[in-house]
């Protein structure tokens, strides 16, 4: 990571901040996806390969993740943007431990300060509850606004905290981290597993599910 | 541009202002104003107490959210009083959010993620990327904008409406459909990570792998893979370069 210039750094966090902020609250179109945000962050950092390794691996455990309701999931969005600066311009064998390392550790503070503005929020209302009641349109906007302007400082926030774990965590890469290599595939394998039977339950699914790891484990066998 | 598609256009940012009181209700409010624009000239009391209940407690799918502005603005319309408007407010919440959830986060969701994981172990990574977000976004996108009319079409009855539409039958289709692919996703993708590896190498990896899926599995909601994913590479950490 040496040798970024300014301008790579914040075309990183502007891509970070827009990933966070489309986990839930605008546009939600999927760029929060590990897999998507952790590419396009290789490609602005000039290493497709490390983005897609870091972005395939850390959606693996997203897949884990059924984002329903009120529940407090990890934030792997920002978090995949920022392990991407962690592996790139390293073997991705040696890098993509420390890389997720600094995914999970920012996933799960992003996960906290969605808690935090969700509070936040609710506090904006009880302030505003009389020109609620009076059916004030003014008093709805200004919380939607505030709110959207809560999740952007979030996710600025966020992202600058994971690259800022990346920075830390970069030097220490070395060929001597492959185990955790090794475990960072092994937890990635179990999460998405793990994500896999709870969806699947005990119907119909659990069926294809199995169906299916036959027929992906056949062609690793075959080809 | 017509009161509706700038309330379609709100929606996107429904969840905007999502908290523990009122859920989705202040973006519910935010999406619903354009629409009862016309209200405000024709009836104005009836328009302010229209814009109390749009931005009430609610809670459902975010994709779904159109079909329950669009009854509930035509509702609002149509004079119908004010106690069964909230009543189907409260009506709609749980089984939108179920459809919501079942068809798109269980559903449409990791199924597309999985073709895309299958093609990225084909080596199409960046191809694979832009069909799952074209692929997504044009299924998020359809429903949004039927769910708007549907919605403001069926008034009080969206809920024979919900019933008789392809909601249903969609949410138990693509559930298989989802376990198939994310299935045949797996082994295809650790391959791709550990192809040319080792033996011993991926031995330890399928180890490891199933001794957090068995915690995961027993104790789940503490030993979450995020959690286990840091302990092990603490683990990895120390372990290995105490022996190194």
């Amino acid at each position: 990571m040496h040798g970024l210039s300014l301008s790579t750094l914040a075309t990183l966090l502007g891509w970070g901040t827009l990933v966070g902020m489309d986990l839930v609250s605008v546009p939600q179109m999927m760029i929060a996806r590990p897999l998507v945000a952790g590419s396009v962050a290789g490609l602005i950092l000039g290493d497709p390969e490390a983005g897609l390794r870091v972005g395939v691996l850390m959606e693996l455990f997203a897949l884990d993740v059924l984002a329903v309701g009120a529940v407090r999931y990890p934030d792997y969005g920002p978090a995949t943007v920022a392990a991407v600066l962690a592996a790139v311009g390293q073997r991705w064998q040696v890098a993509l431990g420390p890389a997720v390392a600094v995914a999970l550790l920012t996933a799960a503070a992003g996960g906290w300060s969605m808690r935090f503005i969700r509070h936040a929020n609710a506090r904006s209302i009880q302030a505003r509850s009389a020109a609620l009641s009076a059916g004030e349109s003014t008093a709805i906007r200004t919380l939607q606004y505030l709110g959207l302007a809560r999740d952007l400082a979030r996710s600025v926030l966020l992202t600058t905290l994971g690259l800022l774990l990346a920075r830390l965590a970069s030097p220490l890469v070395g060929p001597r981290l492959w185990p955790m290599a090794l475990a960072a595939i092994a937890v990635g394998l179990a999460a998405v597993l793990d994500g896999a039977l709870r969806s699947a339950g005990q119907g119909k699914r659990l069926y294809w599910l199995a169906a299916g790891l036959t027929a992906g484990t056949l062609w690793v066998l075959i080809r | 541009m017509t009161g509706r598609w700038r309330a379609f256009l709100r929606l996107f940012a429904v969840q905007g202002a999502w908290n523990y009181e009122r859920m989705l209700g202040v973006g519910m409010g935010y999406a619903a104003e354009p629409m009862l624009e016309d209200l405000k000239s024709a009836d104005p009391g009836r328009h302010a107490e229209a814009v109390v209940r749009s931005a009430e407690f609610f809670n459902c799918h975010p994709y779904l959210a159109g079909l329950a502005l669009g009854a509930m603005v035509r509702a609002e319309y149509d004079g119908v009083p004010g106690p069964q408007i909230l009543r189907l407010r409260t009506a709609l919440s749980s089984p939108l959010g179920a459809l919501g959830d079942q068809i798109f986060w269980a559903g449409v969701l990791p199924s597309l993620l999985g073709a895309a994981l299958v093609l990225v172990a084909f080596g199409h990574g960046l191809w694979a990327i832009g069909l799952f977000l074209a692929l997504y976004n044009l299924c998020r996108l359809v429903t949004a904008v039927w769910g708007i009319q549907a919605g403001a079409a069926s008034g009080m009855q969206v809920g024979s409406r919900i019933t008789g539409s392809w909601l249903a039958g969609t949410a138990e289709r693509i559930g298989s459909a989802a376990g198939f692919l994310v299935g045949l996703a797996v082994p295809m993708i650790i391959a791709w990570f550990l192809g040319g590896s080792d033996t011993r190498f991926i031995a330890a990896v399928l180890g490891v792998a199933g001794v957090t899926l068995g915690l995961t599995r027993r104790y789940g909601t503490v030993l979450t893979s995020l959690r286990l994913g840091l302990a092990a590479l603490l683990l990895a950490l120390l372990f290995f370069r105490g022996l190194a």
